[in-house]
């Protein structure tokens, strides 16, 4: 249904001095949580975005739910690497305004909100405009703008880096809950490797630019195996020794890409 | 700077100007009356001005007519400026068919159109209208248009990813991300307006200020002369404050963004 699959996909930009992805082939489940880890300029910020129908890969196809994209739209909800709300609505409006696209009804959509704000713990700042928010909070109201359209698809683009490390962790548990209770189709970049194994059921690991696909590891067989559900909290995974291990082995495959010692 | 003490300062100059006006207009002053009128002069020529009248009417009268006719040529030149400015900005193919009539419209300066407006349209109200329409218009045009490309990116991908009609996408997304610039363009066409309507009112009128300053000029009367320019530099200003004060009570967002930056 809402899977996304990458087929053979080649992007330059300009006129092709920049090869941002070359020959990525990459099929993301319905349902299934992916992550994207890799060297800042790997080109994980363009996979997301021709997911999302903003950019059109130079060569290959990019379909989601067996159909090639072509446009963005609200099936797709994007949560940007720099938040892209509008200065001039205020954290309401700004998250609402998906939803009155849809024509929903005033009532509806007004529980709908106040039951984002709540999750993002942003009560009390619902007429504040962006300016008037930290870059942790702007970051959270972008995440509930993505999350009230209940969308097939949710794609991600370090949607906790500008958050401190409490509300990040609040954040990523709350994400694991959203996704246990009505799973969806989630590509999630990040810089942060413990993060992508706590949340994703697969890793992707990207090369250096022109970005490839290194290595995809497999969270959630483990995850399975060793019972990491039992536990709620964060720090109690990550002490895990299942865990630690995928951790140090994801880490090892992305040093050499950093410091190049797989050239 | 606070508020307070900007406008205690603006006072002071404008009361030091003064000043130097009756020095040097005075007795032993630099300045002869009869190149430049003396503050006493002045004051007689705005009572008998406002009293009897001058050109055929009271001032109450020329300057409500330049008034009107400025509101009037402004009004239309941003009702039509802006959304042109808006479909320019938004859409290629509009901004391709549009901008070369632009660039030969653009260099040919608005009071060379007051011949034209005079045969088509005689000394009345429609003529000057359309004089301030073709200096006015253009700098709504394009700073509405610039305004609309200073929008970034993200937002217009953000709108689209949540599905906004385009519509919607207009008013709610392109006009306040614009809004900035439009209203450089608004302040930038209110003073085209005057401009162009007090020497489209030199040329040809029946009323107006533009028409007291010409015949004064005629009369060879200095200080009916500072009158008129006088009216038009504090209407101008009262008009350009009006104008500031909508944008302020309008652009809130952009205060607080002001505030925080
Ligand atoms: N619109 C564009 N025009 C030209 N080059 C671009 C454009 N977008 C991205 N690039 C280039 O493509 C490469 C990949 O960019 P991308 O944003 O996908 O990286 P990233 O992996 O998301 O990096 P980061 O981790 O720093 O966010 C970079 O070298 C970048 O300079
Ligand atoms: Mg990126």
């Amino acid at each position: 249904m809402s899977s996304i699959r990458f087929d053979a996909v080649s992007k330059s930009f300009g006129a092709g001095q920049v090869k941002a992805l070359d020959d990525v082939d990459l099929a993301i489940a319905d349902k299934e949580f992916l992550a994207i880890v890799g060297p800042s300029g790997c080109g994980k910020t363009t996979c997301l975005r021709l997911a999302a129908g903003f950019e059109f890969p130079t060569s290959g196809r990019v379909l989601v739910g067996n159909a090639e994209v072509r446009e963005p739209g609200p099936d797709r909800a994007v949560v940007f690497q720099q938040f892209a709300l509008f200065p001039w609505k205020t954290v309401v409006e700004n998250i609402e305004l998906g939803l009155r696209n849809r024509n929903m009804p005033r009532e509806e959509r007004r529980i709908r909100v106040m039951e984002a704000v709540e999750l993002i713990g942003l009560n009390g700042y619902e007429g504040a405009y962006p300016h008037q928010l930290s870059g942790g909070m702007q970051q959270r109201v972008a995440i509930a703008r993505a999350y009230v359209l209940d969308p097939q698809v949710l794609l991600m683009d370090e949607p906790f880096g500008a958050l401190d490390a409490q509300t990040r962790v609040v954040m990523q548990e709350e994400l694991v809950r959203l996704a246990r209770r009505n799973p969806r189709t989630v590509l999630f970049i990040t810089h942060g490797v413990e993060e992508a194994v706590y949340l994703a059921d697969r890793v992707a690991i990207m090369t250096r630019r022109p970005g490839r696909l290194k290595e995809i590891v497999d969270v959630k067989s483990i995850r399975e195996a060793e019972g990491w559900e039992r536990y709620s909290r964060i720090e109690d995974v990550m002490d895990l020794e299942s865990f630690v291990h995928l951790r140090t082995h994801i880490w090892r495959s992305l040093r050499e890409e950093k410091t190049g010692a797989a050239h | 700077m606070p508020l307070g003490r900007r406008s205690a300062i603006g006072v002071t100059t404008l009361g030091l100007l003064v000043l130097a006006w009756f020095m040097a207009t005075g007795a032993n002053g630099l300045i002869s009356p009869g190149r430049f009128p003396t503050p006493a002069d002045t004051w007689a020529a705005g009572l008998q001005a406002m009293g009897r009248g001058y050109g055929d009417a009271t001032l109450v009268v020329h300057v409500l007519q330049s008034l009107k006719l400025v509101a009037l040529g402004f009004v239309v030149s941003v009702v039509v400026g802006v959304p042109l400015g808006l479909l320019m900005g938004t859409s290629a193919t509009a901004e391709a068919v549009l901008n070369p009539v632009f660039m030969l419209l653009r260099p040919i300066p608005p009071l060379a159109w007051i011949p034209l407006a005079i045969l088509w349209f005689g000394l009345g109200d429609t003529a000057k209208i359309m004089v301030i329409f073709f200096a006015a218009f253009v700098p709504s045009v394009i700073n509405t248009q610039a305004g609309v490309r200073t929008i970034e990116r993200p937002l217009i991908e953000a709108a689209r990813m949540l599905g906004t009609p385009h519509g919607r996408f207009i008013r709610e997304v392109v006009v306040p991300g614009a809004a900035p610039m439009i209203f450089t363009g608004l302040r930038l066409s209110l003073q085209a307006s005057w401009t162009t309507l007090v020497a489209a009112e030199l040329v040809g009128a029946l009323a107006g200020l533009g028409h007291l300053l010409n015949l004064a000029q005629q009369d060879l009367y200095p200080g009916m002369i500072l009158v008129g320019m006088i009216c038009v530099a504090i209407f101008g200003a009262l008009t350009t404050a009006l104008l500031g004060l909508v944008e302020r009570r309008t652009l809130t967002w952009v205060r607080i963004k002001g505030e925080t930056a």
